[in-house]
């Protein structure tokens, strides 16, 4: 599915994204969670309420520890692959502590002298000082109720340039303590970023389809409130001025997508609970401009839909195009009309005549995806053209696609369809047209 | 983590069942020598006699200025013909200068080896992959093998990760509870014993080798546990058990690279073009940016899923 060259290694990351793109400012503030909360309430970016910080040891016996709430979360400020944290859940019955996700028993001393490790800096790197917080507790949204043993799933975006590229929620497990922790055992799970539904599930090596020891199955999951999501974790690049950066998002069950933490330099899983090479994307996008999160996250819907292709394949066959097909357009707020469109396997995007564009519609400046980025080499030599947002039924299958605006005033069909668009389609060439 | 402890055990086992081989290998290296060493001297007919009756040691160390490690390095320098100092020769004329004011050869033949086996540890991590704690351990890591043996080494160093891992798990599981830098230092204290109790072993085990373990090398091993347990105390006991694995190959890797006689001949005869050639590996391993060895065996399923 993936060619070598398609995949993104920790070279790649760190020389040509990470390094590049990420400022020494906004990677202090990525390094820091108290930092990260700073600079996105700045932005009016949820996140979870922080009761209160430990800076020095004089602050932990001085603080009130009964009047922490039924359950909160205890964390370093600087951890690393989420270690060194307690996260509580309700209250032990014998009210002298609290008990934890993994139903484990903390009392006050026990929390104690946990701040203390963390200010010693037993869990951030090379050991320097900490900041210990305790924040509001997240609960598990009743979308994942089913799903997530224990802890909180939480969804990894990453961002680059503004568009959310590849995404993946990680799924809490018997053997990750309830941790929402690939390297101690949490699922990987891909989800498309067109729709928000999962695709499929990497653990310990492997793919699976159902959640271990039960007959639930890991894909098709839909993600609520997607595009808020997606869109948070654009406004987090935007707030931080990270251009390259994975943003952790939680659900609040009521109050929607809040935001965890953000990492400068996201781990590279991501590909394979999604099957996908991030290199390839990260390419895709690399010099567009990108106005605001909205137009970020049409870009990456049309972008990086996954194709279904081959549950298409499974379910109704491979279906034989000919080499003229008739196509229904879909135009917003405008009735949809039926066209011939040329099938061209040599052109990689689709192609739609601009005076039919304008007529639909499509040349609003909400459907423009971007503007003159390629000059395009086509048979009519290099030109500069807009790619808009189209969508199209072919063949029984409804398309939602990017396409380039061209004058094929001139050409016996309006609209081209290109490789990007005919996953799943057999071409008989000598059909008659 | 099962996997890495069997291939750890493996490794041991193979290393002690190797050792009398290996020692038998060395000992007919040393004949040879002897034998080669005898001829060149029957030939010079001069100081014969000093060279046919060697004090017995052990293992030829070159971490040591001793006369049998520093002799055959000057008889190198010596036999080389040089041309003109300039373009080719400035660092060869300025080795010779300095070994003639009786600096030993064998530090600078040492220290010149050093960014070879940097260089040497950067590939690992970039190339193939393997990451090791940073640079600076597994390179002091396999001087320490140098000087002590690898088998005493080794023996050193899993001390040291037993020690430091069995304080840890018997600290979480009887609930004593200390603070971070006490608990680091009552860990210090345990791997300090552990190393004694090997040296207090040696009337037993009667290891030659463990003849001539100085300080410095058992200090480095000291600082590694420190470093060691930092790594277990932050992340997973598999974590740290992989890193410790993937150091411990790396330096025996560099252990080989230091000791190839056929290296440390090129360093001390070539060392212009052996610096050019480690400066040069250093900078295209810089801008390599394609998947590592082992990144290929990491996403395999994305690679052959199609």
């Amino acid at each position: 599915m993936a060619r070598t060259s398609d995949i993104l290694g920790l070279n790649a990351r760190s020389q040509l994204y990470s390094y590049r793109y990420n400022k020494p400012p906004g990677k202090k503030k990525a390094a820091s969670k108290l930092a990260t909360k700073r600079a996105l309430m700045a932005y009016n970016i949820p996140i979870p309420q922080t009761y209160v910080k430990f800076v020095k040891p004089l602050k932990i016996n001085k603080f009130d520890w009964t009047s922490l709430p039924s359950s909160f979360a205890l964390k370093p400020n600087k951890g690393l692959g989420g270690e060194g944290i307690i996260v509580v859940k309700k209250r032990s019955k014998s009210e002298d502590g609290w008990i934890t996700t993994n139903r484990r028993k903390v009392t006050i001393e026990d929390l104690k002298l946990h701040v203390l490790d963390i200010l010693e800096g037993a869990f951030s790197i090379r050991n320097v000082p900490d900041v210990a917080y305790i924040e509001e507790f997240v609960g598990r949204h009743k979308a994942f109720r089913k799903y997530a043993f224990r802890g909180t799933p939480d969804i990894r975006v990453i961002v680059f340039n503004k568009v959310p590229v590849i995404a993946m929620m990680r799924l809490p497990t018997k053997q990750s303590g309830g941790r929402a922790n690939l390297h101690q055992g949490a699922i990987a799970v891909g989800i498309d970023i067109a729709t928000g539904i999962t695709t499929k599930a990497f653990w310990r090596g492997k793919y699976i389809k159902y959640k271990p020891e039960t007959k639930r199955k890991l894909n098709g999951i839909k993600i609520p409130k997607w595009t808020k999501i997606l869109e948070t974790a654009v406004n987090c690049s935007i707030a931080t001025e990270l251009d390259y950066l994975g943003a952790d998002i939680v659900l609040h069950p009521e109050k929607g997508p809040m935001v965890l933490e953000l990492n400068h330099q996201p781990g590279l899983s991501i590909q394979l609970a999604n099957a996908a090479g991030l290199r390839k994307r990260l390419a895709r996008v690399e010099d567009l401009r990108v106005k605001d999160a909205e137009h970020g996250v049409k870009i990456a819907k049309v972008l990086f839909a996954g194709r279904f292709a081959d549950r298409v394949k499974a379910e109704e066959g491979i279906k034989i195009l000919k080499p003229v097909e008739r196509v229904k357009i879909y135009a917003p707020g405008k009735k949809t009309i039926v066209i011939n469109a040329r099938i061209d396997t040599g052109a990689l995007r689709s192609s739609i005549d601009r005076g039919l564009a304008k007529e639909l519609g499509l040349l609003k400046e909400d459907n423009i995806l971007w503007k003159r980025r390629y000059a395009y080499r086509s048979a009519h030599g290099r030109q500069p053209r807009p790619v808009i947002v189209l969508i199209f039924r072919l063949a029984g299958r409804k398309i939602k696609t990017s396409a380039s605006v061209a004058n094929r005033s001139k050409l016996a069909t309006p609209l081209l369809i290109g490789r990007n668009d005919l996953d799943g389609f057999l071409v008989n060439p000598v059909e008659s047209e | 983590m099962r996997k890495t402890g069997v291939v750890l055990v493996t490794l041991l086992a193979f290393l002690f069942l190797a050792k009398p081989c290996l020692a038998q290998f060395i000992d007919n290296a040393s004949e040879n020598n002897q034998s080669l060493a005898v001829e060149k001297v029957e030939e010079a007919t001069v100081s014969a006699e000093i060279v046919l009756t060697p004090t017995p040691s052990p293992r030829p160390d070159i971490t040591e200025k001793t006369l049998e490690v520093v002799e055959p390095l000057k008889r190198l320098l010596d036999e080389q013909v040089l041309g003109t100092v300039w373009p080719f020769n400035p660092i060869k004329y300025a080795i010779r200068g300095a070994v003639d004011a009786s600096v030993p050869p064998n530090t600078i033949v040492l220290l010149l080896l050093l960014p070879g086996i940097a260089a040497l540890i950067a590939a690992a991590r970039h190339l193939v992959g393997i990451r090791g704690f940073g640079i600076f351990l597994p390179a002091a890591l396999s001087v320490v093998f140098v000087a002590t043996g690898p088998i005493v080494g080794i023996g050193l160093f899993l001390v040291i990760v037993i020690v430091s891992t069995g304080a840890r798990i018997v600290l979480r599981r009887t609930k004593i509870k200390f603070q971070y830098l006490p608990r680091m230092s009552f860990i210090l204290l345990l791997v300090v014993l552990g190393i004694l109790s090997v040296l207090f072993a040696a009337p037993l085990i009667k290891q030659s080798s463990l003849a001539n373990v100085s300080i410095f090398p058992v200090l480095i091993l000291v600082l590694l546990a420190e470093d060691f347990s930092r790594v277990q105390v932050g992340k997973s006991a598999k974590v740290a058990v992989n890193l410790a694995t993937e150091t411990l190959i790396l330096s025996l890797v560099s252990y080989i690279f230091l000791t190839l006689e056929s290296v440390q001949k090129f360093v001390l005869l070539q060392p212009e073009m052996y610096i050019l050639l480690v400066a040069a590996t250093d900078l295209l391993m810089g801008k390599y940016v394609g998947l590592r060895l082992m990144e290929l065996w990491r996403f395999r399923k994305l690679i052959s899923s199609g």
